[in-house]
């Protein structure tokens, strides 16, 4: 696998979305070469600080009560 | 004096399920209306539509299945409609042509472990989701937001798996140029970039 290669798996990589074979042949790149491992790690850091960032939204408690009236009359 | 009934009825039963499988996903719906919407009020009523919708297709769940896929189908339908039209236009852009770079280059000597990314704030990134073009956005939020499987942000988005690879590999890149920019903008970073 050359750069290119491994650089457009980045995400499917990180998202663990690659067959067993291709997840190998990815880290035997990364293994082996120093930019693309820090590409990757960039590309963790970021997808980490993402996720963190935009998952804690809760549903405002009145849409419940609301809900729950609409579909069950209470 | 009366005899209780035999079982509960049918109504209590299909309420119980679906307060154990459909409402307990409604965090989830919720985050993503107020994504797909862009304000509080209105992915309120969706959500709320979402749910009447799907009490009343109930019958057509399969308990034990994905409820929180099926539900955030019939959500998005109901976003696509009954929403879009009057809260956000339809997009015009070419989603071909966008081609963000990447940030890493602009940052491997100084930070290229993406520190820079820890000083911007909720409010800041939930923005710059927003100001992404619909197909990406939704990408995002069904992966990034909610941690969907690319199948299953497929089956949301009826398009095949290798667009939603191709959307939120863009997206992300898109997303991160934006907040790069943001934190150029803000001073906490200085950028390279003429």
């Amino acid at each position: 696998m050359n750069c290119r290669e491994a650089l457009d798996r980045v995400y499917e990589f990180l998202d663990k979305e690659l067959t067993p074979e291709v997840e190998r042949e990815v880290r035997d790149h990364l293994e082996a070469c120093r930019p693309c491992g820090q590409q990757f790690n960039f590309e963790e850091a970021f997808l980490k600080f993402l996720q963190a960032r935009c998952r804690t939204r809760s549903a405002p408690p009145d849409l419940k009560r609301r809900i729950l009236r609409d579909l069950f009359g209470e | 004096m009366t005899t209780p009934p035999q079982s509960p009825p049918p109504v209590d039963e299909k309420r119980a399920a679906f307060e154990r499988e459909a409402l307990v996903h409604l965090d989830a719906l919720y985050r993503v209306a107020l994504r797909l919407t862009g304000n509080a009020a209105d992915a309120d009523d969706l959500v709320q539509e979402t749910m009447l919708k799907a009490y009343r297709a109930w019958h057509q769940y399969q308990p034990g299945t994905n409820a929180k896929g099926w539900l955030l189908t019939i959500l998005r339908h109901a976003f696509i409609n009954e929403y879009r039209r009057r809260t956000r236009h339809p997009e015009t852009v070419d989603l071909d042509a966008i081609e963000p770079f990447a940030v890493l280059d602009e940052r491997q000597d100084d930070d290229p472990q993406g520190q820079f990314f820890d000083r911007i704030v909720d409010d800041e990134v939930l923005r710059a989701i927003d100001e992404l073009p619909e197909q990406f956005r939704e990408a995002v939020v069904l992966s990034d937001v909610e941690g969907m499987s690319y199948e299953e942000v497929a089956r949301i988005l009826d398009v095949p798996i290798g667009t939603v690879k191709s959307r939120l590999f863009r997206a992300r890149r898109l997303l991160q140029a934006k907040l790069y920019e943001y934190a150029v903008g803000m001073g906490y970073i200085k950028g390279n970039r003429t």
